[in-house]
């Protein structure tokens, strides 16, 4: 099935893009769809990379129209991730003339339902997400034993069906159903809604006393006070996906400060600091986080979460060099390109939506965007031990069941995926590139 | 004056803080002994001008010593929370003293100043209680003295003493108090109690019946429990139960030096190694595996959302039911270490050689072509310039073909390529994954110098071979197009007559000509065969070639290169296949192992002209 589909797309392709190697206008670019012609591919973008990142207008100009000459939407794999990272190449040139990169977005429309149908295609035909929510529940199952009255904080419900199985798994708990109460944290009302009335439904139907409290707001502006957290509740912080976009800073406002500061302690410290301070310059924001992200998980571990459970991309998305940010995000998203196209189920159509309107923009926001607007930064596992570990949390290991669960899932899709214990972490992988990483803390 | 290490150590983290929210503080130090108490209020002197004057103060008084001295702290204020706070950062000896307050006579000791003070008065010495004063106290915050510590840092200073005493005791000290019960130890004597009053109360049931009072000794026996292995055994989709012995036991291997090394460079001046090895001791700490009563949360893979408990066997009628279960967990393949090997960071751009070369035009002339490749296999470390490139208008000067191909070869390879990909990356049409993956293993073996190794020799046979054919006009890196494939054809018996001519020509290119022995390879016994795989280097897709690098380079000393392979192969072209599979043809003739089944075997049947 797989491999219709992909001769049909090649063909598709082939009789639109023609062989370049006789009568193009770039007769030393190889057929796209060739393997070298996918190295060149490679090859162009990384090029392209480094004058994006000098700023050389004529070079990357060039570049674009040589890799736009390869790449195509419908092409295969490393065809459509150039395609978007061309976008993004230019959406970050067209950043330094803002009136041309305004004029040009100034019509945009945003659909929310669009963007709630896309992650619903992601959720339905990547095993990722399911993998989250399978392993959070058996984590939460196991952490909330016992407990009477259990608080969930969902930082950004997109599926009910997670809440759905948990509430079915709690109504045949040994001592009984907890009372429940699930607080959702989502910048659009509609999911909110929607999520409630079918949450309340199942709860009404598994007579399990339950209460939603949506709160429309995104992570950042989130105020930690309204998630109305009562003490003697037992609570579980559940972020999927989300929590990278607290280490969005201002590096522009960072760096000047340090600047100053370092100059500050420079001259009066006779050189007692230098050697500390530019070696910090980057290690130390590292190793805290961001001053949000800070904020946000002592805030949280003020209220002794008994449970946090944290999906994250694995990987590293946020270097300081956009070199780094191409190649690591070429490196992840050619492996979730790749995963949708093992995907036997999705329609031509709806891979399409899922990359453009998922992975396009999370590859526009890591190669695009900067500072504050870069929210696609998302980090390895190892940071996330480091930053929750100083965080004052500890790990919590998963237990077998969630794991055996989960692979069982998981082989249901496709033997490309499986899933590693690094850390008392679990890393899902498709193939040997890992993608996702969930990883269980509580509070010490 | 003694505190002003301390003071330079607190705030080499409160520097960041300072500028990550802009904030100017207002930090100043006081010296506080027990003999003399100094209200932090009477210095006022700016923190800055403390360490303007700090290179005199050191000069002229006693000489520092970079550890913490007890009975001192230092008081700094700052904006951030609570501009009126004071932060107070306390030795560690200070900390865990419990007596810090002592009478001089009798050397009694007193948690508190008061008690001391009226103590004192019992001695006759002169004795000062503070005063209740209408103005509300100061906050006082603490610091944890651990420079590791988040707390270390005045903004997360914790708010009383007691806390930062407890803190510093729980993460940073001795755990003293052990529960006899669970042997689980604890560093506050109140935890322990705590501890102990709960201990033993819960149980452990396992599905066999057990009762288990400790944790450890629960999951130690879920581990090995046979009535769980043949409760799975009968009922597969038993999830619950089954394969408890794959997952029993505490699994938590935390890689130490796993995570010490992945942490970017930049970071190992700051932290020092104990956090490090907190961070790798703290995972195992909590396994709350206690019994489930169900099985929570299955979800359904496809689409459609499935509510029934059968869901799994659902599914596998449903779709694909020749999948084995429970391959997952078994399968964590050598890939990781693989990628590990294959994926080094920043490789990915340094690749330029290697399409600049195939992709240069037809405009050189053949005798170039000649010379060039002919240096290159006989002499070792020839710089290849850019001409080849030129077209493409790259930026990137210089090309290098630094090494001869013969030299490293067979190393180089087997290295990278020992841990071939499995079979089911060899279905996989031109995966963006192998793609990467073997742009950046040319890009790593480019990038080191020394290193070297068969692809910059691969790369090299294989743009001679492009050069060659690039005088013809043709795409040759082509398996799916069927216009390339005709040119392919169409050129066979130009290609053929130039390898002819050339082997014939001069013995500079392919050694010793006809014989097709490489005379650049002698060094180690290279042994040139029919085989001509490496021509198919550039068609065959990127899982196969893989698999066929780790037959012709991984697997033994032997070379098996053949350059009058582009003959071949050509020829074989000719004889007309239009599959895919081409490339199979040479593998299946090569070791056993290495052999991709049905595909090659079914392309070679037709196709082979060997």
């Amino acid at each position: 099935m797989a491999r219709t589909k992909q001769e049909g797309r090649s063909s598709l392709t082939s009789s639109h893009e023609s062989s370049p190697g006789l009568g193009s206008p770039y007769p030393w670019l190889r057929s796209p769809q060739s393997e070298e012609g996918g190295l060149q591919l490679i090859e162009l973008l990384g090029e392209c990379a480094s004058h994006v990142t000098a700023r050389c207008l004529h070079s990357v100009n060039t570049r674009l129209e040589h890799i736009s000459y390869l790449a195509s939407p419908k092409g295969t794999a490393i065809q459509r991730i150039a395609s978007y990272f061309i976008e993004a190449f230019a959406d970050r040139m067209l950043k330094g003339f803002t009136g041309l990169h305004k004029a040009l977005n100034s019509t945009k429309i945003s659909s929310v339902s669009e963007e709630i149908l896309v992650q619903k295609l992601f959720y339905e035909h990547c095993p990722f997400l399911k993998f989250a929510y399978l392993i959070t529940n058996q984590a939460i199952m196991e952490a909330m034993e016992g407990e009477k009255v259990v608080h969930i904080i969902d930082l950004y419900p997109v599926e009910p069906e997670q809440w759905i199985r948990l509430l079915q798994a709690l109504s045949v708990r040994q001592e009984g159903a907890p009372h429940l109460k699930i607080t959702g944290i989502h910048e659009q009302n509609e999911v909110l809604e929607k999520m409630d009335l079918q949450l309340k439904e199942e709860a009404d139907r598994l007579s399990i006393p339950f209460q939603f409290n949506p709160i429309v707001s995104t992570i950042e502006n989130l105020d930690i006070e309204s998630l109305g957290i009562k003490t003697g509740e037992a609570l579980a912080v559940i972020s999927v996906l989300q929590l990278h976009s607290l280490l969005a800073v201002d590096e522009e406002v960072v760096r000047r400060n340090q600047q100053s500061l370092q100059q500050f302690l420079e001259t009066d410290l006779n050189h007692l600091f230098i050697a500390s301070a530019s070696s910090s310059t980057t290690s130390e924001l590292s190793l805290s986080a961001s001053p949000k992200m800070e904020s946000f998980l002592s805030s949280l571990r003020r209220f002794s979460p008994k449970l946090m459970v944290i999906t994250e991309q694995e990987a590293n998305h946020n270097g300081f060099t956009l070199i780094e940010r191409v190649h690591n995000a070429m490196k992840f998203y050619a492996a979730l390109f790749d995963c949708l196209d093992s995907t036997k189920s999705i329609a031509p159509i709806e891979q399409q939506k899922v990359e453009k309107m998922l992975f396009g923009e999370e590859i526009k926001n890591i190669v695009a965007c900067d500072g504050a607007e870069r929210k696609e930064r998302h980090e390895k596992l190892e940071k996330w031990i480091l930053w929750l570990e100083l965080a004052g949390f500890s790990r919590v290991p998963f237990s077998y069941n969630g794991r055996v669960d989960a692979s069982t899932m998981l082989q249901y899709y496709s033997d490309g995926y499986s899933f590693t214990e690094e850390n008392g972490c679990l890393v899902i992988y498709w193939h040997e590139i890992p993608l996702f990483s969930v990883s269980a803390w509580s509070f010490r | 004056i003694g505190f002003f290490e301390e003071t330079t150590r607190a705030t080499t983290s409160l520097k960041i803080e300072i500028l990550e929210d802009g904030l100017v503080f207002l930090i100043h130090a006081v010296f506080w002994n027990q003999r003399r108490e100094s209200k932090p209020d009477s210095t006022t002197t700016f923190f800055y001008n403390h360490f303007l004057n700090y290179s005199n103060h050191s000069s002229s008084k006693e000489k520092e010593k970079p550890t913490w001295k007890s009975k001192q702290f230092i008081v700094c204020h700052f904006s951030m929370t609570d501009p009126d706070a004071e932060v107070i950062a306390l030795s560690p000896k200070t900390l865990m003293a419990t007596n810090r307050f002592i009478c001089e006579v009798c050397n009694k000791g007193f948690q508190r100043e008061q008690n001391l003070q009226l103590h004192r008065r019992g001695h006759n010495l002169p004795w000062k209680l503070k005063q209740k004063t209408n103005k509300e106290p100061k906050r006082k915050v603490y610091l944890c003295p651990e420079p590791t510590c988040v707390h270390h840092d005045p903004s997360r200073a914790l708010g009383d003493l007691t806390g930062i005493k407890k803190h510093y005791s729980r993460k940073h000290g001795e755990k003293k108090w052990k529960c006899e019960k669970c042997s689980k130890r604890y560093a506050v004597q109140s935890d322990w109690k705590a501890h102990s009053k709960t201990c033993g109360t819960r149980e452990y049931r396992c599905d066999c019946g057990t009762l288990f009072s400790r944790r450890d000794s629960f999951i130690t026996h879920r581990a090995f429990c046979d009535a769980l292995a043949q409760e799975s055994a009968r009922h597969p989709t038993n999830l619950n139960t089954m394969g408890s012995h794959l997952f029993g036991g505490n699994n938590m291997s935390l890689g130490l030096s796993q995570l010490g090394s992945q942490i970017p460079p930049l970071q190992n001046q700051n932290p020092p190694s104990s956090n490090m090895l907190r961070l790798g001791s703290a995972g195992g700490a909590k396994f709350e595996h206690l019994i489930s009563a169900s099985n929570p949360s299955s979800f359904g893979q496809p689409p459609q959302s499935m509510h029934s408990s059968s869901l799994f066997i659902q599914d596998a009628n449903q779709g694909f039911p020749n999948k084995p279960q429970l391959h997952g967990l078994m399968q964590l393949p050598d890939l990781q270490s693989n990628s590990n090997n294959s994926s080094p960071a920043a490789s990915l751009f340094n690749l330029s050689f290697f399409p600049n070369n195939n992709s240069s035009p037809g405009g050189m002339s053949s005798g170039d072509n000649v010379n060039i490749s002919s240096t290159n296999l006989s002499s070792s470390g020839l710089l290849m310039q850019d001409q080849l490139n030129n077209s493409n208008g790259g930026s990137q000067g210089t090309t290098l073909f630094s090494t001869n191909m013969g030299d490293h070869v067979g190393s180089g390879v087997s290295s990278l390529y020992s841990n071939s990909l499995p079979p089911e990356n060899i279905t996989s049409h031109m995966s963006a994954t192998a793609l990467l993956q073997k742009a950046a293993q040319m890009g790593s073996t480019t990038s080191s110098n020394n290193s070297s190794s068969m692809l910059r020799g691969l790369a090299s046979s294989k743009s001679e071979k492009q050069n060659v054919l690039a005088n013809f006009g043709i795409s040759f890196g082509n398996d799916n197009g069927g216009e390339s494939l005709r040119s392919h054809i169409e050129s066979g018996n130009h290609l053929q007559g130039l390898m002819n001519s050339l082997a014939n020509a001069s013995s500079s290119m392919f050694g010793r000509g006809q014989d097709n022995n490489f005379g650049g390879f002698n060094g180690s016994g290279v042994t040139l065969d029919q085989h001509h795989s490496n021509t198919n280097f550039s068609t065959v897709d990127e899982a196969k070639l893989h698999q066929n690098l780790a037959v012709n380079f991984g697997g033994s000393d032997k070379l098996t290169l053949d350059f009058l392979g582009v003959g071949g192969m050509v020829r074989n072209m000719g004889g007309g296949y239009s599959q895919r599979e081409q490339h199979a043809i040479n593998m299946s003739s090569l070791e056993p192992e290495l052999k991709t089944a049905q595909q090659a075997s079914q392309a070679f049947g037709s196709t082979t002209m060997q």
